[in-house]
C-alpha cells in the first residue's frame, strides 16, 4: 500500500490498489478481470524496513470474464481474413471465428467476405458491423512472446474462439423472423426465413 | 497472491449488471464517466436481455425450469438471451432434442411440443428485451 493512499479509509484504499493491479488485466486460465466484486478481510499492516509503504494480506474477490465452452454471445464483426472472421464484444475484442466452425457451406466470396450460400441459393454474407452469435468453442491464453517483429498484430493474452455451426447460430438477422413483436428485418442481403 | 478459488461461482448477465450498477456505472453520453472497462461492459450489457430483468423473475424461471432437466449451463445461456424460437433453443441448449424428447417424468414425448413449452414458459417468465431503438428501423 504507497503512502500516498494511507490517508484514506482502509478499504477504498485497498479496493483502488487492487483495482490497479488487476482491472482489465487478463490472468492465465481465470479470464479478463472486469472488476474488484469484494474484500473479504484484511490483515496485516506492517512496514518492511526499507520501505514506506504498509503491506497487507488481503482476501477479496475479482470478477472475471471468463465465458465457459458452450456459452452463447453476441457480438459484432470487426473484420475478416482468410482464416475467419474477427467478432468484438465492445469491452473485449479477441475473438474470431474460423472457416472450419462456420455453418456447413460457408465460403470465402470473390471480395474476401465470408458467405454462406443456402439451398435456396441464397447468398447470405457476413459483413462488418452485422451481430453475430456465437457459441464459445475454446479460450487460448497464449504465453507472452519474447521478441515481437514491427508489423506483428497486438499480442492477446486472451484469445477466445467461437464456432457459428449450429441451428440459431450466426448472423442475428438469419433467424430474427416473425417475433411476437410481428416485426421482420430485413438482412444485409435479402430477407429470409430459416427453419 | 495465491488463488484460493479459481472459480467462486457464476453470475448472470443480469448479476453483473446489477453489480456495476452499485458501483455507479450509468449512460454515459460524454463518455469521460466511470472506470473506463465497466462502463464498456455496462454498455454492452444494456444491449441484451440483461437490462430489464428482475432477481424475481429469474428466481421464477429456475423453479419453472425444474420440470425440463436442464444443465446449469442451458440455464444461464437461456436466462442472459432469452430465446423466443426454437433455433434460439437449439443454440442455447446442448443436445436440446435429446433433453427435450423425455418430459418430466421420463416419458417419452413430442420434442418439437416440449420446446415450444418450454419456449412459451420462457416469454411468460422473462421479460421481453426492449424493442430496438428506431434508429435502427431507419437504418434499414
Amino acid at each position: 500500500m504507497p503512502p500516498h493512499l494511507l490517508s484514506r479509509p482502509l478499504p477504498d484504499a485497498i479496493k483502488t490498489e487492487l483495482e490497479r493491479l488487476f482491472l482489465d488485466k487478463v490472468i492465465a486460465n481465470l479470464g479478463l478481470c472486469v472488476s474488484v466484486y469484494d474484500i473479504r478481510s484484511i490483515e496485516g499492516g506492517s512496514i518492511h524496513p526499507g520501505e514506506g509503504c504498509s503491506t497487507y494480506k488481503v482476501s477479496f474477490r475479482l470478477l472475471m470474464f471468463k465465458p465457459f465452452n458452450g456459452e452463447v454471445l453476441v457480438g459484432r464483426i470487426i473484420g475478416y481474413d482468410d482464416k475467419g472472421l474477427q467478432v468484438s464484444l465492445d469491452f473485449f475484442s479477441d475473438i474470431s471465428i474460423p472457416g472450419h466452425l462456420m455453418q456447413f457451406g460457408t465460403v470465402r466470396g470473390p471480395d474476401g467476405r465470408w458467405m454462406l450460400k443456402t439451398e435456396d441459393g441464397d447468398e447470405l454474407y457476413l459483413d462488418l458491423d452485422d451481430e453475430i452469435r456465437f457459441l464459445v468453442s475454446s479460450t487460448k491464453y497464449p504465453p507472452i512472446p519474447i521478441d515481437q517483429k514491427e508489423d506483428d498484430p497486438p499480442f492477446a493474452p486472451m484469445q477466445i474462439v467461437g464456432s457459428i455451426k449450429g441451428d440459431g447460430l450466426g448472423l442475428l438477422a438469419w433467424w430474427a423472423a416473425d417475433e411476437e413483436e410481428g416485426r421482420r428485418r430485413q438482412s444485409k442481403s435479402n430477407s429470409i426465413v430459416l427453419l | 497472491m495465491k488463488i484460493q478459488k479459481a472459480n467462486a461461482g457464476i453470475l448472470t448477465n443480469f448479476e453483473v449488471l446489477d453489480f456495476l450498477r452499485t458501483r455507479g456505472a450509468k449512460v454515459d453520453p460524454m463518455g469521460c464517466l466511470g472506470l473506463l472497462l465497466h462502463q464498456s461492459v455496462y454498455e454492452y450489457l444494456l444491449k441484451t436481455p440483461a437490462c430489464n430483468q428482475t432477481r424475481e423473475s429469474i428466481y421464477e424461471f429456475v423453479k419453472r425450469s425444474e420440470g425440463f432437466m436442464l444443465a446449469e449451463a442451458d440455464k444461464l445461456n437461456v436466462i442472459n438471451w432469452r430465446p423466443s424460437s426454437a433455433a434460439d433453443a437449439y443454440a442455447m441448449i446442448e443436445e436440446c432434442g435429446k433433453r427435450f424428447s423425455r418430459d418430466y417424468r421420463g416419458e417419452a414425448c413430442d420434442e418439437d411440443k416440449r420446446v415450444q413449452e418450454f419456449l412459451d414458459m420462457v416469454k411468460e417468465v422473462l421479460p421481453p428485451p426492449p424493442p430496438k431503438a428506431e434508429a435502427e428501423a431507419m437504418q434499414e
